[in-house]
């Protein structure tokens, strides 16, 4: 059984954020207005955060491209009073929409703050709709999306695999975030497959998880920068 | 043991969580009207192309289902991106069925500006414009046609070129992206063209205020020599930032400098101080190929001091420190790193070249290039060729053409080197002239919100009987407008896209259809073939295609013809055709120009990777030639001009605050994902323009922690940027990285109800006379709570 995780390299992000609007594009990421972005009620499933140290001249400045952690041991899912949100075999956690009371239980338990509410239906103009994509529902009000690893593209590598008689390999499930990332700092695949690049980058010395001593185990690891 | 109601739930869920994926919505929210997207099973398909939303020219991948654009990712072939994209080309979806866009061409019904429009049929259109620029030629007044247009290389552009010179006008008026290092070049090195740069080769890369990460030429040829995709080790350049101000690519380089605003060729200098001090240039190839090193004797006899007396005797580190703010240790380190990084390669960015002595700091920034040999060798400085695509039919000019070229473009007041400001000096020539330009065309230029000053822009729009504007959307430009003929938008047309200069192989991209093109637009390289064939006589017979694309085909013929290079491939084919030429060899791949022209639309373009690194005179075709550090063109220049500045003496820019009020220096920027006044901004880019998480769609200024504590402003507040020539309203972010006494102000962006905020306007008139650019960091302001 597969275990899906995630490395992140911060030396080579430049925190150009295309993984986010990657993220957004493939997921059907609606925007909300002006006025519920200035409330705080923007979506972006995947978000780069920037972290400032020192003051000038001797600052730094890193960037944590930030997807949901799919944590071993997720808080999410020890709050949601309807199983709404769960975690598979592979370790993907997942939120099904449809189960949904939108109580927001889980979107207060995540550290990561990862969870995003619908406050509206999604506003998409009849324009807009043409570039939806169709393997992805889009979400109805009340209800918590969030990073799913892009698990449409697993179910269809895994139907493409199955077809064609073959194992699942690393390059046919990748999420959209690190397809498109022009410097290659996201890498993902299984983390217990040792021929995937992600099995030896987790034990790399410049591993580092978000807030790892909340016992939340998650599979997100970045590769610490460099001095 | 049958499973409990919790595991029973369990697998319930992991169920449910794929039918919720796949097609719920025919399940559970039949009601939902917003959710009822119209979704069915669809063919799926993938088509390479060419993002042409910026200069970089990047491959892209589009993903269609039934003919709908769904995704814009990376085309994997292309050498210059390599599969990777950035933020502007992936929201490209959203750009293509923006709601904004323009359904059909307008006429307009009202006064100018009061937004009034009539809709009319392209027909309709074609013919208003068709029997306006026919009346300027029946007058003898070609002349009075002028085009203002944004960056548009390639076939599109040559077209505009042969269309205007056959119709008789030389008002050819560029309003594009420029980093004054086309000027460095011509007078150091002979060469009217903009440098290239070998950075996947170059072991370090010294960025003298190039926004390499963000809005470079191509911030894509930055991040695959960064990241070195293709190695299997980390091996890419070092990469060191010598800014002002603490950007995304000062806190991504491996090393970040900051320097006080307007130094930059201080340092530059400083550092070839040390370089020649401990004997660490090149001297072989300073030998072989550099004028002006030494103390020499001018062309009136007189004995001039040669650059290196001029460096030794001027900028010891200590002076260099003291000018800078960059410790002397820190000078002499970076110096020492140019020397053990061979090759090094320095950039210079608009920084350094907008300045009110750009192009002497421009010089002086080269100079490093220049000393270490990094011209003309991998990793340095290269020229490289253009794409050698077949040539348009000659052009044929009639009596009225040859008259209206005859009587040149209007405003003759040029600088001597290039072209900067070109837009706005044509606008006040027009504004203060009496008609002398009847007819204006947009294509891709929005001054009204581009521009540094849009008064005298509104002032030469009145005196301009009529305008056409080629938009897809009704920007600021367009609303003044009287005819507005939108054009296809990037993902609709056929266009040639060879990346900008800055990447050392010529790479023709194309871009194709990806999806049917929107009924009430028109390509506007159609508009022109159709308005030739309308105007007849030369003009028509001058631009013999039946349509833009059948034109493209015509030129590829020469790529077809060249007997070098490939269509795209990937990193195999492309080492084996480089190492193939290198020696000597090709072998043609194509027998018939339609497999060629077919395989060069399925991978998205043409290139050739091999660069001859022989060829002498890519290092200079001076008159001497060799490359002149103390250039004879920039000496008799100023002589002429009476000019008192001295190349390698005066590259400074230390303006100070000259008054209380206003005491903060305005540092603008561009931000890559809204460098842009033409096309409308997607929702998902202003929902991340900055670095800031909480800052979406507002626009912002950037103040040191200190600097706002004394102003007594926090975080968030909203102020006025207060100028002597105007105000504009923003959000104040208190950063930790922005220089105290500094406003940094990114510009794009503009408050949600559509009024402006764009820093440039606050700019003072100051620039540099020998190329024309403006200075961007010579302007003070004051913060104002609003």
């Amino acid at each position: 059984m597969a275990r899906w995780g995630m490395v992140i390299d911060l030396d080579r992000c430049t925190g150009c954020a295309a993984c986010e609007v990657a993220c957004k594009s493939e997921n059907n990421v609606a925007a909300v207005s002006v006025e519920q972005a200035d409330m705080g009620r923007a979506s972006s499933w995947m978000k780069v955060m920037a972290h400032v140290e020192g003051e000038f001249p001797d600052t730094t400045m890193h960037f944590y491209p930030r997807p949901c952690m799919h944590c071993d041991n997720p808080p999410c899912i020890r709050v949601c009073p309807v199983q709404a949100t769960y975690i598979d075999d592979e370790g993907i956690v997942g939120q099904i929409y449809a189960r949904c009371i939108g109580c927001r239980y889980c979107a207060n338990a995540c550290p990561y703050m990862v969870k995003y509410f619908n406050w509206y239906g999604p506003e998409w103009s009849e324009a807009e709709r043409q570039h939806l994509n169709p393997d992805v529902s889009v979400r109805p009000a009340g209800v918590i999306e969030k990073c799913t690893f892009c698990h449409h593209r697993l179910q269809k590598a895994r139907e493409d695999a199955r077809a064609e008689g073959r194992e699942l390999r690393e390059e046919d499930y990748q999420p959209a975030c690190v397809d498109v990332c022009p410097t290659n700092a996201i890498i993902f695949g299984d983390l217990d497959n040792p021929s995937h690049a992600v099995h030896t980058l987790k034990d790399d010395p410049r591993v580092l998880r978000l807030m790892e001593d909340l016992g939340t185990q998650p599979k997100v690891y970045y590769l610490r920068p460099r001095d | 043991m049958s499973p409990s109601r919790r595991e029973f739930l369990w697998t319930m869920g992991a169920a449910a969580a794929t039918v919720a994926l796949k097609g719920a919505q025919d399940v559970f929210w039949e009601s939902d009207e917003s959710l009822d997207v119209g979704w069915a099973p669809g063919i799926e398909e993938r088509r390479n192309s060419t993002c042409l939303i910026c200069p970089s020219r990047c491959g892209i991948r589009g993903r269609l289902v039934d003919g709908r654009l769904i995704r814009i990712n990376g085309n994997p072939l292309h050498p210059l991106s390599r599969g990777g994209l950035c933020p502007r080309g992936v929201a490209g979806v959203q750009l293509l069925y923006h709601p904004e866009r323009l359904a059909g061409p307008l006429v307009r019904s009202g006064p100018r500006g009061s937004g009034q429009w009539e809709t009319v049929t392209r027909e309709q259109a074609l013919e208003r414009i068709a029997e306006q620029l026919g009346s300027l030629r029946a007058a003898g007044r070609p002349e009075g046609l002028a085009l203002l247009a944004g960056y548009s290389a390639g076939t599109m552009q040559d077209l505009w070129r042969q269309f205007l010179h056959n119709f008789g006008s030389s008002n050819y008026v560029a309003d594009e992206y420029e980093d004054g290092t086309e000027a460095v070049m011509a007078v150091m090195h002979g060469i009217d063209r903009r440098p290239s740069y070998d950075l996947d080769r170059a072991r370090l890369v010294l960025s003298f205020g190039a926004p390499l990460f963000e809005s470079w030429w191509s911030p894509l040829q930055a991040f695959v020599a960064f990241a070195n995709p293709d190695a299997e080790e980390e091996s890419g350049p070092r990469f060191v930032q010598i800014d002002t101000r603490f950007s995304r690519t000062a806190s991504r380089a491996h090393e970040w400098v900051g320097v006080r605003p307007g130094t930059h060729a201080v340092l530059a200098l400083g550092i070839a101080y040390v370089l020649i001090r401990d004997e660490l240039i090149d001297a072989d190839f300073v030998a072989r190929h550099v004028a002006g090193f030494e103390d020499f004797v001018d062309a009136q006899g007189q004995p001039r001091e040669g650059y290196r007396s001029l460096v030794m005797r001027n900028y010891r580190t200590e002076e260099v420190s003291a000018i800078t703010g960059v410790p002397v240790a820190r000078i002499t380190a970076l110096a020492r790193a140019v020397a053990a990084n061979r090759p090094a390669v320095a950039v210079c960015g608009t920084d350094v070249a907008f300045a009110p002595n750009g192009l002497l700091a421009g010089l002086a920034v080269h100079s490093i290039n220049v000393l270490m040999g990094s011209v003309n060798r991998p990793g340095g400085v290269l020229f490289a060729d253009d794409a050698p695509v077949g040539p348009l039919t000659s052009p044929v000019l009639d009596e009225t053409a040859r008259a209206g070229v005859g009587r040149g473009p209007i405003g003759t007041q040029r600088p001597v080197f290039g072209s900067g400001g070109e837009a706005l000096r044509f606008a006040a020539a027009v504004a203060g002239a009496e008609a002398p330009i009847e007819a204006l065309l947009l294509y891709y230029a929005n001054p009204i919100a581009s521009s540094t000053d849009p008064s005298v822009w509104h002032e030469a729009l009145e005196k301009i009987p009529f305008v056409v504007s080629f938009s897809p959307f009704l920007d600021d430009t367009a609303r003044y407008a009287d005819v507005v003929l939108p054009d296809l938008l990037p993902y609709e047309r056929w266009q040639d896209a060879p990346t900008p200069t800055s990447y050392p192989y010529p790479v023709w991209g194309l871009a194709r259809p990806l999806v049917e093109p929107h009924e009430g637009a028109m390509h506007t390289g159609d508009v022109v073939l159709d308005l030739a064939r309308r105007l007849g006589g030369s003009v028509a017979a001058s631009l013999p295609y039946e349509s833009f694309e059948g034109l493209l085909k015509e030129r590829t013929r020469g790529l077809f013809a060249v007997r070098r290079g490939m269509t795209l491939g990937g990193q195999f084919e492309r080492e084996h055709h480089r190492q193939m030429e290198e020696r000597g060899w090709w072998l043609p791949e194509h027998t018939d120009f339609e497999a060629f022209w077919d395989e060069l639309v399925e991978r998205g373009g043409w290139t050739d990777l091999f660069y001859d690194h022989t060829d002498p005179y890519r290092i200079a075709q001076t008159d001497s030639g060799r490359i002149e550090l103390m250039p004879a063109k920039l000496l008799s220049a100023l002589a002429e001009e009476g000019s008192e500045l001295r190349p390698y003496l005066d590259v400074a820019t230390q303006t100070a605050a000259d008054s209380t009020e206003f005491s903060l220096r305005l540092i603008p920027y561009r931000v890559s994902t809204l460098a842009s006044g033409t096309l409308s901004l997607e929702r998902w880019l202003a929902e991340q323009p900055g670095i800031f998480p909480d800052v979406l769609w507002h626009p912002w200024v950037e103040v040191a922690p200190e600097t706002a504590h004394a102003l007594g402003l926090s975080d968030d507040t909203l102020v006025w940027v207060v100028a002597p020539r105007g105000r504009y309203r923003a959000r104040l972010k208190v950063f930790p990285g922005t220089a105290p006494e500094t406003v940094c102000a990114p510009y794009g962006l503009r408050q949600p109800d559509g009024e402006p905020a764009n820093p440039l306007r606050l700019l003072d008139s100051t620039n540099d006379p020998l190329t024309g650019l403006p200075s961007w960091s010579s302007t003070f302001v004051r913060l104002e709570q609003a």
